[in-house]
């Protein structure tokens, strides 16, 4: 019937679209020319100098001269502008006369990327305005331009990246973001397989031509999803490493045996949870809803050493965080191997899962006491 | 003529006890569901509860990192105290090389390294400037956002000092250096979310998803398991005469949106209160903007659920869009960075709009006037979607009332080969 579609679409067509999504997402990796508004109130040649400053950054774009602060504030809160500058009347007046004018800059906080950027952004260019202003009056004063510096900037920070020279937001995002959409449809689709079985009571035939062996039945079930799942996510590592050019600091061999090791880890999650609540709208819920979590329990959006330390234990239960520690230390930054040994050794400890089930599940195969009621009319 | 009144007002009549009646039947197919009431009960009242619970410290305060002081002066000490003394900084050591520094990274026992030159001291003394040099943990932005935003505060704090200093000794009073030193006041206004708590940055957006998204899967498996149960696998049920679609959309349509509109209290209301997210919004914004995003998503929930044909289908192949629908909101990669596909893509969820629109509401005090784009476009997939369950649920219930004339002529056995041929 048309279940041969469903599976089409979650092993196949659905990991592969989302693969392509996030890439097409994030093909800038940086955002660029985010619009935000100037006010200019005091309409002399340095506020205009300032807004040209503004202008001229990569990161964002003035698109709207205004009036008045309310005009800009509400086309903040319309969201046509991200950020707003207000330069306050008698700018330049007050600057000659060293009256210390007042700059003041909005920004849109709201959005994680789009806030930190734009107080990043407008902080160091006002900053630097602020600075150039210091540093003319002491030309005028006849300084020497190393004093000057030495003076107005007596210490300067240098920032390094450390292992990373990608200030990059599709490094952050989609390298964790498609294992994790991965490890859902793994999760869901092993769920599927074994549950299917027993719901449709066709368990019995399947046991049947496994000579009754639990082992072989569950192993030649999934295989041939361990092998397609392989090659999606092999697909999904040409995409990040070759297309979109993550830098990969490890060999070939290794990248292949963490992609193996994460299907065949989340196919074990799977299966134990088939066999820890063999009725399969249960088991799918609790796929769904581990499968959701792993986004927030990774710690790839917030740290999980900041949070409660509750959270922290559970955190270790979801392997797609020990994946992403092998991804951060062997792969991107090219650790040696020992930095990341626990990792594996976390992740192989997930294979041992389904032997803690694997009665209960041939039992539900067997008697098959775990079909739903349905009600047939 | 009179005759023809009454004929209408008992039509309608009828059709009114007929909306209620499968409004309420609704009703008793989703408490009697455990799977549904799990999706539609549970979910919503559990995941914004823990969300809550795991970004509950919302920002990244006292980071370890090292200090690699090479200086070793009163001046460099003072300064790695400074450093010390920030809220998202912490040294956790500072007496140790560079090649020690690196290894304790590489083992996760430290976040960042900060180094100090060795001319540290003598280049102040000498009026030369000086550099520090940072080096960040690019793993997590949050991390890396911590670091700079402690090293850049006590560098330019010293260097402020030292500037003043040095003026005063030229001859100008405190206040003259302290104008000279910075000519204009500069001052940061973070709008939305001023403490840039992690929390008020995703779980808006989080809550919202969280309706849509139940809502929607809980429909599909109640459709799914509507053709499980019946004979020929149809949606509708061939057992009773034919019953009206505009019946039957409204009535179910009721129903979802009686129980997600007390949800809704819950998740838009409580929950933000009682973690202090944004509560800009009053009842009546809200309201505006929430009706048609629940009505959107649940015709496009009864429009989607024909497709689906199993208990299951609706989890399996409707789950995973969860997570490209937050990015495809535009609250994580700003809009105006959107390819034009994405643009249009992200208008087929009623999601998308409502995510912007409840941050903008609660968050930053729009208006309604200031949210009319996404309360259109609400609006506007409301309409879409009510068409399209119309028109879906239409085929349904023609299809199951010609199945029906046909038992009278056909044999059971010859309509399930028909059926089976067409799927």
């Amino acid at each position: 019937m048309s279940s041969r579609g469903l599976y089409i679409l979650v092993v196949l067509v659905f990991p592969i679209l989302t693969i392509l999504f996030f890439a097409s997402l994030f093909r800038e990796g940086v955002p660029t020319k985010m619009p935000i508004a100037i006010v200019d109130l005091d309409q002399t040649a340095s506020s205009r100098k300032i807004a040209r400053n503004i202008d001229i950054t990569p990161l964002s774009t003035v698109t709207e001269y205004l009036q008045s602060e309310t005009e800009a504030m509400s086309e903040l809160r319309t969201g046509n502008i991200y950020g707003f500058v207000v330069i306050p009347k008698n700018l330049q007046a007050d600057i000659l006369a060293s009256r210390q004018p007042e700059i003041s800059y909005y920004y849109q906080n709201g959005y994680l990327i789009v806030g930190g950027l734009m107080q990043n952004d407008l902080t160091l260019i006002l900053h630097t305005l602020s600075g150039g202003i210091n540093i003319q009056k002491r030309e005028a004063m006849g300084q020497q331009e190393d004093y000057i510096m030495a003076q107005v900037q007596p210490i300067q920070v240098s920032t390094h990246q450390l292992f990373n020279p990608t200030a990059n937001y599709s490094v952050y995002i989609s390298t964790i973001v498609l294992p994790i959409m991965l490890q859902l449809f793994i999760l869901l689709m092993t769920v599927y397989s074994i549950g299917i079985e027993i719901k449709e009571k066709t368990s019995h035939e399947w046991l049947r031509f496994s000579n009754k062996s639990i082992f072989t039945a569950i192993t030649g079930k999934l295989l041939p999803y361990t092998v397609i799942f392989f090659v999606v996510m092999m697909f999904q590592n040409f995409m990040l490493y070759k297309v979109m050019q993550i830098p990969m600091n490890t060999s070939l061999g290794w990248l292949m045996l963490g992609s193996l090791l994460f299907v065949v880890t989340y196919q074990a999650v799977g299966l134990f949870f088939i066999g820890l609540l063999p009725v399969m709208r249960h088991s799918l819920n609790l796929s769904a809803f581990y499968g959701i979590l792993a986004l927030t329990l990774c710690g790839f959006s917030f740290p999980i050493d900041a949070m409660p330390p509750v959270f922290q234990y559970w955190a270790c239960a979801f392997p797609v965080r020990h994946y992403m520690h092998i991804f951060q230390s062997q792969i991107l930054a090219g650790f040696e191997l020992k930095y990341s040994m626990i990792s594996y050794l976390y992740m192989l400890l997930f294979l041992l899962l389904p032997l803690t089930i694997i009665n209960r599940l041939k039992s539900a195969l067997i008697y098959q006491t775990f079909i739903e009621k349905v009600h047939n009319h | 003529m009179k005759n023809k009144d009454i004929n209408i007002t008992g039509q309608i009549k009828e059709g009114f006890i007929n909306t209620l009646r499968i409004w309420m039947r609704e009703y008793q197919l989703i408490f009697s569901d455990v799977g549904v009431m799990v999706i539609i009960f549970v979910v919503p009242l559990i995941y914004p509860l823990l969300y809550s619970f795991i970004y509950y410290p919302e920002v990244v305060r006292d980071l370890p990192i090292a200090v690699v002081d090479l200086s070793y002066s009163t001046d460099s000490r003072q300064f790695t105290r400074d450093l010390d003394a920030t809220p998202d900084l912490k040294v956790a050591t500072n007496s140790i090389s560079m090649a020690e520094a690196i290894s304790m990274f590489k083992n996760r026992e430290i976040r960042g390294i900060v180094q100090i030159p060795e001319t540290f001291s003598k280049d102040i003394a000498m009026n030369r400037q000086t550099i520090i040099s940072a080096y960040a943990d690019m793993e997590f932005f949050l991390y890396y956002k911590a670091l700079m935003t402690g090293v850049n505060f006590v560098a330019l704090e010293t260097g402020n000092q030292i500037q003043i200093k040095n003026l005063v000794n030229t001859g100008l009073t405190e206040q003259q250096a302290q104008i000279t030193a910075e000519p204009v006041k500069l001052v940061d206004n973070s709008m939305a979310n001023q403490a840039g708590g992690f929390a008020s940055y995703g779980i808006p957006a989080a809550l919202i998803l969280i309706i849509q998204q139940t809502l929607i899967i809980a429909i599909g498996i109640l459709a799914g398991t509507a053709r499980e149960r019946h004979v020929f696998g149809t949606l509708v049920t061939t057992n009773r005469r034919k019953m009206g679609t505009l019946r039957l959309v409204v009535g179910k349509g009721a129903a979802y949106f009686t129980i997600y509109a007390m949800l809704s209290i819950y998740i838009l209301g409580m929950i933000p209160q009682w973690f202090g997210y944004g509560q800009s919004a009053d009842l009546m914004e809200l309201i505006v903007l929430i009706s048609p995003f629940l009505l959107s998503s649940i015709f496009m929930g009864i429009a989607l659920s024909v497709i689906f044909k199993n208990r299951e289908s609706s989890m399996m192949l409707y789950l995973f869009i969860s997570i490209p629908l937050l990015f495809l909101s535009g609250i994580i990669w700003p809009l105006s960075n959107f390819g034009y596909v994405w643009l249009v893509v992200r208008e087929i969820f009623p999601s998308s709009n409502a995510i912007i629109g409840f941050i903008k509401m609660n968050s930053l005090g729009a208006t309604i006037f200031e949210t009319r784009r996404e309360i259109m476009s609400l609006w506007i997939q409301t309409g879409v979607y009510f068409l399209a369950a119309c028109l879906a649920y239409g085929y349904q219930v023609n299809f199951s009332a010609h199945l029906r004339s046909e038992l009278l002529t056909h044999s059971f056995r010859e309509i399930r080969k028909k059926i089976a041929s067409r799927i």
